[in-house]
């Protein structure tokens, strides 16, 4: 009998942060868009934007172009300043590919 | 895009709906974001995640056992491959034996933290890059190496955490420069990007930046990384610049790049997502002149295209990396250039009229780049591929022979540099090198 023991090369990772915690209900709610811009997002997400409002009572689905929209800013600390400034309860990102 | 929630320190799963990539193209029918709208409420409502909160730990050691030797190394193959930490070629199991061989080549603690590897977010230490080595063949001599371009790789400014997902099949290129690329035997000459059974240290270096880069970036094919083609992604390229050859007055590129003194040991990281032979040198009775010319023509046309992946380097990456051969170089030389004039030659020739840029699209993503240097260069016609003649990386490497150059063309958002840390033990592991390889 042969053994052969060896490290796992995966490493570990280490979670710093926690997800966003969800809505109970999206009934009378103010939920935004953050868009790149790209992969079809201008059309995707205006058709979620009309599903959200048609499906949800007093729902509040801001326009798409709420917020500044391109991979280049979406990420920036300047925009998360910026949706955390207008009191969404949620936001959707899109679209990567 | 798990990979690239864990890689800012989120739980690796997140609220995502996914569709076939079809409804991502122009005129697609998105129809499917209607019939599954319930999953997009679920991820806003009700969706948690599967992961709680966790710190770094200890990788586990893994056992396998066999009837043989040559039994137990092929399941050890088998299960890295199973677990997808391979990249298909034959791995030497990173026993604590050869990793602690490795590590012997540490110039820092081996629990020293280098960062965390994009998009996944695998934390890096000394001790990654010597199971990565020991898996790809390597020496512990090749170590110092592989860290300082680790630790170049995971600098913002490499561009890498974009880069290691994108789909434009990018790859690092590690120009080496002063006395360790002889000293441990990185190919400068003949075939400095190819397999060299007498120079073997690029192949294994390359390798072990590609295996982290998969095992603790996570950037796995079609998964991690969205590479359509994935060329040169095997051994990545890592080779040294023949300083022996650089004509009198020419500096090594760590020297012109990143200003490290002469004579120092270093390492320059940019990438690149093509690779291309130039027939460099003429066919008939020309002129040393007209042959030094020519050369000059035929290279300035071949970067003379509308690499769009290329303008993430346009204010302060490169266009690319040109390899002259020595002996190109010394005659070169020998006719008063430079490497600042050809470069300048070489931005200058290459500038493409702005109607040709228009006819292929380019104008359009050169608007929405998000280099404000980028967008104004529309106003230039012919338009130069990079802001600056600069930009361009030029390197004396290759065989001593003068009919060819090589051009790595550039996706490149930053160039960066990295002095070489050696441990004490350095010409120890030389000699060690010497005594198990032969004779340099």
């Amino acid at each position: 009998m042969a053994v052969i023991e060896f490290h796992d090369p995966s490493g570990t990772i280490e979670v710093t942060q926690r997800h966003a915690p969800r809505v109970g209900a999206l009934a009378g709610k103010r939920i935004g868009f953050v868009s790149n811009e790209q992969w079809q997002a201008y059309r995707m997400l205006p058709l979620l934007k009309t599903l959200l409002e048609a499906d949800f009572p007093g729902i509040e689905v801001l326009p798409i172009d709420a917020f500044p929209q391109g991979n280049a800013v979406i990420g920036s600390e300047e925009t998360a300043a910026l949706v955390k400034a207008s009191g969404v309860d949620a936001v959707i990102i899109g679209n990567a590919a | 895009m798990t990979n690239a929630v864990a890689g800012l320190g989120l739980a690796p799963d997140a609220a995502m709906v996914t569709f076939p990539i079809d409804m991502f193209l122009p005129g697609s029918d998105i129809s499917p974001v209607e019939a599954r709208r319930q999953e997009f409420y679920h991820g806003l409502t009700r969706w948690r995640s599967a992961f709680g909160d966790g710190a770094a730990g200890e990788a586990p050691m893994l056992r396998v056992e066999g009837t043989s030797v040559e039994d137990a190394f092929a399941r050890a193959n088998h299960l890295m491959l199973a677990n997808r930490w391979g990249d298909g070629l034959p791995l030497w199991p990173p026993t604590r034996e050869r990793v602690n061989w490795i590590l012997g080549g540490a110039a820092q603690p081996r629990g020293r933290t280098l960062g965390t590897f994009p998009p996944r977010g695998g934390v890096t230490t000394i001790e990654s890059c010597a199971i990565a080595l020991a898996m790809a063949g390597g020496r512990p001599e090749y170590l110092p190496v592989l860290v300082a371009a680790v630790e170049a790789f995971l600098d913002p400014q490499s561009g890498s955490e974009a880069l290691q997902a994108a789909s434009g099949s990018a790859f690092p290129v590690v120009i080496v420069n002063g006395p360790i690329g002889a000293g441990i035997r990185l190919n400068a000459g003949f075939g400095c990007l190819g397999p060299d059974p007498q120079r073997p240290a690029g192949a294994s270096i390359g390798r072990a930046l590609r295996l982290l880069q998969q095992n603790l970036g996570g950037a796995l094919p079609g998964v991690g990384t969205m590479a359509n083609y994935g060329g040169l992604r095997y051994t990545n390229v890592i080779f040294a610049e023949d300083e022996a050859s650089l004509p009198a007055g020419w500096a090594p590129h760590g020297t012109e790049r990143h200003g490290f003194p002469p004579g120092t040991s270093s390492i320059s990281l940019a990438f690149a997502n093509g690779a291309t032979n130039i027939r460099r040198r003429g066919a008939k009775k020309e002129t040393p002149e007209e042959d030094a010319r020519q050369g000059m023509h035929r290279m300035a046309d071949f970067m003379r295209v509308p690499n769009m992946a290329g303008l993430a380097g346009y204010e302060r990456g490169t266009p690319g990396i040109l390899m002259i051969p020595g002996v190109v170089a010394q005659t070169m030389a020998g006719l008063g250039w430079t490497k600042a004039s050809m470069r300048e030659f070489l931005w200058e020739h290459s500038r493409i009229p702005a109607d040709q840029l228009r006819r292929a699209g380019g104008a359009a993503w050169i608007e929405i780049d998000t280099s404000k240097v980028a967008r104004e260069s529309l106003a230039l016609d012919p338009w130069p591929i990079t802001a600056s003649p600069d930009n361009f990386i030029l390197v004396v490497a290759g065989g001593g022979h003068p009919t060819n150059s090589y051009w790595l063309q550039g996706y490149s958002p930053g160039v960066v540099g990295r002095l070489i840390e050696l441990p004490a033990s350095f010409e120890h592991l030389l000699d060690e090198a010497e005594r198990d390889l032969g004779a340099r």
